[in-house]
């Protein structure tokens, strides 16, 4: 394992994402990531509220038509997420509470599905554990910065 | 060095005590970064939805009946200054000098205007009941919000990278205090 992730490290991609000194290189990955989760969290947050009871006048099931837009946040942070993970792959990898952000994500995602679906029952259970779900996700996350054991696998 | 973000600094730093202290513990600072971050999410899901209905997405839904999505997105705003004002209290040094800070809270400051010029002059036909299709004036508001949002988090992830530096562990924890380059120029 350390081994796939020492070369890993040395990989061209690897190096370009941790050390040039190009905004567009961590500092931008960086800045995509953050845009897409208030896009992908904030919009399904917003969805939950308004199945919660918030905003009662806006028809329940048109709230769907924003969930292109939670898409586009959601695939610009699958993509600038494999950015991060390239850069550093020891410091996620490693790092429990990445495990734990992974599968807060994967239910998100699951719940998304699944409240689509059922929107017009107004599925409050469902929307609170989307909250708990994406707020859980945001949270793990950030706690990357703070948790992880081993920053990189090489020197 | 201006002078006035030499003595904000010092004003800072001595601001509440207590508040660095706990900010300083093992999770003090971890714990405000979650929140500011849950925060954000608010705001964006919250302002930039009514952004985009702006633009003319999800048509079906009256712009004034999802308008009562702003406070949730307000909320956001409020849980922000406030866990931001934290970190400022903390390490006043690395955001009032820091460029990536200066412009953070001219967007946030263009944000604001532009918020309230939409509510001066476009609301009054937005609000009215059933109304589909936002003025022109909305549009741009909606555009011009959209993307002072996303720069105040693009400036807020660069903080980092444009950090002013620090003082020696030993010695004065100010940099206007160890840094004579760092004293007032005037």
């Amino acid at each position: 394992m350390m081994q796939f992730l020492s070369w890993l490290e040395s990989t061209a991609a690897s190096e370009w994402v941790r050390g040039s000194p190009s905004l567009f290189a961590f500092p931008g990955i960086l800045s995509c990531h953050t845009v897409g989760m208030g896009l992908a969290a904030g919009i399904n947050a917003a969805i939950a509220l308004r199945i919660l009871g918030v905003a009662p006048s806006v028809p329940v099931g048109e709230m769907r038509r924003f969930l292109p837009a939670m898409w586009f946040g959601f695939w610009l942070n699958f993509f600038s997420g494999i950015g991060l993970l390239l850069g550093y792959p020891t410091k996620a990898l490693t790092n429990p509470d990445f495990y734990l952000k992974l599968a807060l994500i994967a239910a998100g995602v699951w719940l998304v599905g699944r409240i689509r679906d059922r929107m017009d029952e107004f599925p409050k259970g469902l929307a609170v554990w989307s909250l708990v779900c994406w707020g859980g996700a945001i949270t793990a996350g950030r706690l990357l910065a703070y948790t992880y054991r081993h920053l990189m696998a090489g020197h | 060095m201006a002078h006035f973000q030499v003595s904000l600094v010092h004003w800072l730093a001595n601001a509440a005590p207590p508040v660095a202290e706990f900010m300083r513990s093992k999770w003090g600072w971890p714990m405000a970064e979650s929140i500011h971050f849950l925060g954000l999410s608010m705001l964006v899901g919250c302002i930039g939805l009514f952004d985009l209905r702006l633009l003319g997405m999800a048509k079906q839904i009256p712009i004034a009946a999802l308008h009562k999505l702003i406070p949730w997105g307000l909320l956001g705003f409020a849980i922000n200054i406030t866990s931001g004002s934290l970190f400022l209290l903390t390490e006043p040094d690395q955001y009032i000098y820091n460029p990536s800070f200066q412009f953070k809270v001219l967007f946030i400051m263009i944000a604001g205007l532009n918020a309230l010029l939409f509510y001066v002059t476009s609301w009054g036909r937005v609000n009215a009941d059933g109304t589909i299709h936002a003025p022109r004036a909305g549009k741009v508001a909606a555009v011009i919000s959209l993307s002072m949002w996303i720069s105040v988090i693009v400036c807020g992830r660069l903080l980092t990278f444009y950090r002013p530096g620090g003082c020696p562990k030993e010695g004065p924890g100010l940099i206007a205090d160890c840094n004579p380059q760092m004293k007032p120029e005037f």
